[in-house]
């Protein structure tokens, strides 16, 4: 605040000072009262969903059982940090953790922008929202019907994938049943679901690029795909950006259900994540404090993700999330 | 300064929404506490009885279609007959230990918790050691004289936690459940005769596949209901399955030679294409589907379900036939699957609860004559009519009542002996067949191990190395399919079992030799 400097000389007048400017925000907010109510809602949501559950967290730190309480149960510090470090597993699922996040990241993040470029370049309304609507269908079905669907396709033996490699002489390959596969798999279905639905925005901000752009441009000759270079894709950078940011922070959030409706005995090595081993060691094993240890750890490096993301972006573009 | 109002502000409001709803709720307790003290004992004697009770709905069809259990009509009438008010609340069969444990954790306790097995399990998430159930001992012997005569000591040793009994269990005569399901029509077509030993059984399978059955012997994900070649070889990686070889108590899958008997079994089958190509993504429904559409010759399954499935069977292939037959034997000449605990369902009663006498009594009459009969056949002029003495009841045919007629018979009956119905099996041939299955083929057969009571410490803390009632733990399972699929050698499995070992595996052999050599919660072999 601006009156620091002067306050921290005179104290009793420093403290009028105080009360004035106390009672000028208090003026200030009566005066934008309907705005500060309409806030109320968000404001408790945020504290009673979000915040103050947070405090559960609490749990990681102790041997939590479930009828003694967060008050009752005993502290045993990082013990579970530790656990979770030393565990032979933790290091193959981190890995596939990662790995599917990076997929996903360089994969299944562009096809969206992708997708949006191309609509953009439809000429035919009537055909451009058939098929808007068409590519967001897939985001509404869940991961259940998804995986049953999958099962259906990839199968060996009657899937219709493998009929169709079929015709160019390759063998049928067991897709769901094969680490080298599953991967794919899971980054594969969540393009498939998602990348129709995540185009709604890019076609918001491709709406609000000026025509008298492409216009001029057309007069000094350049062809679409230049256009598209020169002038779509600068003008998405924006939008590119905060997206771009809010997927690091999710970055070993991949999801529990999209990749446990997949996994089975054949491809777990490289099939589990972060999500599912907390779902199995946690919810199945009954280790809460252990789990809730694992769930921090991931927390932690999406709030890192995010920030050097961030920094990184506010220094290269200008853009950032805050 | 702003936003420090503005939290401030939000804070009192949300402590004040919170005061609020907590203090209605005691508000309501407080009136509970006012009322029931108040009433006379002979008040109370003809008043409802009204509790809460949570059950798990076990893959029955009737109930996870039914919009809403509570107002069921077979509900209905056994409140009618119990002069009771039953709030039942399901908890999903697939998710049923984690519900359970959100259920305790969020303190949201049913007057009457379902449990199954013991007082340990894992689906009572230690509730029973920290007192949230009440002990039963006086009130048995006041309110349960039936329960106490008729159900087996066994059984009781189960629900007993420190010297005192704290559940009520629904029980299992005849613990061998699973069987060796064959299609008799298609057997008698290749013209061979019942098979017997492992290779008989390859033969059996063979000549099937020949005779062009897509599936002759039924696989599933995770080994689950088709793990017959690895009872024959008595190497069940499951929970109650630790032996003794040479004064050391281990679990049996530790026994290399036979385990990977067990697995080139399965794989020769897998080469021949006797089992299904991709059986390690074969869900139960599809199980289900394949069975019941004619495509495959051999499977496992609950003998229970015999004359259902046949009769569901039956409407895509009329001229099937299905047999149980007595399942492959091993080395040591004998075989079967392994054996279920001694209870199926078991009841808690939540400590809070007030006149537990009546829900006791509850359970009391669920041993009757009346609720056999009411049980057993429905009630009369709807599902069967009295003819002088003699009663025609009405065996339902088409699927939906069947699954009605089982939800009955088998769900609904909470206490019973669940090995059979014998009321409504004795009625038919086919019934009467089945319960010679269960006296004479599954009484004989069926593998039993040690088992520890409470589990142990080291399977509790290692998840990965942790085998189910009926699955192998994770550490092993892949490397088992991956050697059927051929893509580990199977002479690996001595290395298996030391990554077992080393994953905790050590501390499991130590802490359950030190218990059996204590005696500690050591279950041994029924059979």
């Amino acid at each position: 605040m601006a009156t620091k400097p002067e306050t921290a000389g005179r104290m009793p007048g420093g403290m009028h000072r105080g009360r004035k400017e106390g009672s000028r925000t208090f003026r200030q907010m009566w005066k934008y009262k309907a705005l500060y109510l309409i806030s109320i809602p968000g404001i408790l949501y945020f504290l009673i969903f979000k915040y103050i559950p947070l405090g559960g967290s609490v749990i990681a730190f102790q041997d939590y059982n479930i009828f003694k309480g967060f008050t009752g149960s005993e502290w045993v510090g990082f013990a579970h940090f530790a656990a979770m470090f030393e565990h032979y597993d933790f290091l193959r699922i981190l890995k596939n953790t990662v790995l599917i996040g990076i997929y996903d990241l360089v994969i299944a993040f562009p096809a969206p922008i992708v997708l949006a470029i191309l609509l953009n370049e439809l000429r035919l309304i009537v055909f451009k929202r058939i098929l808007q609507t068409v590519v967001y269908m897939p985001h509404f079905l869940s991961w259940v019907v998804i995986a049953g669907m999958s099962v259906a396709i990839l199968s060996p033996t009657t899937g219709v994938l493998n009929q169709f490699l079929g015709f160019f002489g390759i063998e049928p390959l067991y897709f769901l049943g094969d680490n080298s596969y599953i991967r794919s798999v899971l980054v594969g279905s969540g393009m498939w679901r998602d990348a129709g639905y995540g185009t709604i925005l890019y076609l918001a901000a491709l709406a609000g690029i000026n025509p008298e752009l492409y216009e001029a441009a057309q007069m000094d000759g350049a062809n679409r795909w230049k256009q598209t270079l020169r002038i779509t894709l600068p003008a998405l950078i924006p939008t590119i950006m905060i997206l771009f940011l809010l997927h690091m922070g999710k970055f070993l959030d991949f999801g529990f259900e999209r990749v446990w409706v997949f996994l089975n005995a054949l491809n777990t090595e490289n099939g589990e994540i972060l999500d599912t081993y907390i779902y199995r060691a946690g919810l199945l094993s009954q280790q809460y404090s252990y789990t809730t240890a694992v769930g921090i750890f991931k927390s932690l490096v999406g709030l890192v993700l995010v920030m050097v993301g961030n920094y990184l972006s506010k220094k290269s573009t200008g853009e950032g999330l805050y | 300064m702003k936003k420090w109002v503005s939290l401030v502000l939000t804070c009192v409001l949300a402590v004040g929404f919170l005061a609020a709803c907590t203090g209605k709720d005691e508000s309501v307790k407080g009136e509970d506490k006012g009322n029931t003290p108040a009433e006379g004992k002979t008040e109370t004697a003809n008043e409802v009885t009204k509790f809460s009770i949570s059950l798990r709905t076990l893959n029955f069809g009737h109930v996870e279609k039914s919009p809403d259990i509570n107002a069921d009509k077979w509900v209905k009438k056994l409140e009618e007959l119990t002069n009771a008010d039953l709030d039942i609340r399901l908890v999903p069969h697939k998710e049923y230990e984690q519900k359970m444990a959100q259920m305790f954790a969020t303190n949201e306790i049913p007057d009457v918790v379902q449990g199954q097995g013991g007082v340990t399990g894992k689906e009572m998430a230690g509730s029973v050691e920290a007192g949230v159930f009440m002990p039963l001992d006086d009130l048995l012997q006041q309110y349960g004289p039936n329960l106490l005569k008729k159900i087996p000591k066994d059984a009781w040793n189960r629900m007993t936690y420190q010297g005192k009994i704290y559940g009520i269990p629904e029980w299992l005569g005849n613990p061998s459940r699973r069987a060796t399901w064959i299609r008799k029509d298609l057997l008698d077509k290749v013209g061979l005769p019942v098979p017997k030993t492992v290779d008989e059984y390859m033969d059996v399978l063979r000549a099937f596949k020949k005779l062009g059955v897509e599936n002759p012997y039924m696989g599933r994900q995770d080994f689950k209901y088709a793990d017959t070649f690895f009872g024959a070889y008595d190497v069940f990686p499951y929970l109650n399955q630790f032996e003794e070889v040479d004064g050391q108590v281990q679990p049996k899958f530790l026994d290399a030679e036979h385990m990977m008997q067990a697995l080139t079994t399965y794989k020769t089958m897998y080469n021949e294409g006797l089992i299904h190509k991709e059986f390690a993504t074969i869900n139960p429904t599809t199980f289900k589907n394949t069975i019941l559409a004619g495509k495959a010759g051999m499977w496992s399954m609950n003998a229970n379900e015999l004359i259902q499935w046949e009769t569901q069977l039956k409407q895509t292939v009329p001229d099937a036939k299905l047999e149980i037959i007595p399942s492959p034997t091993g080395p040591d000449g004998k075989g079967g699957y392994y054996m279920y605990g001694d209870v199926a369902r078991a009841y808690f009663i939540n400590a809070k609860y007030k006149q537990p006498e009546k829900i006791i009594r509850f359970f009391d009459w669920m041993l009757s004559d009346e609720a056999e009969k009411f049980f057993t056949f429905g009630v009369e002029g709807e599902t069967f009519t009295m003819n002088g003495d003699q009663m025609d009841y009405k065996q339902p045919t088409d699927s939906q009542a069947v699954d009605e007629e089982r939800y009955r018979q088998a769900f609904l009956w909470l206490i019973q002996d669940t090995t059979y119905n014998k009321g409504s099996l004795s009625l038919t041939e086919e019934g009467k067949n089945l319960m010679s299955v269960f006296d004479n083929i599954l009484a004989n057969e069926g593998r039993d191990g040690i088992e520890f009571e409470p589990r142990l410490e080291a399977l509790k803390k290692n998840p990965d190395i942790t085998p189910l009632s009926d699955t192998p733990p994770s550490v092993l399972i892949s490397h088992m399919v991956k050697m059927v699929y051929g893509q580990e050698p199977i002479e690996n499995w001595p290395k298996v079992i030391e990554e077992w070992k080393s994953k905790g595996g050590n501390d499991v052999l130590k802490e359950a030799n030190e218990k059996f050599q204590k005696k500690e919660g050591v279950f041994l072999p029924r059979r």
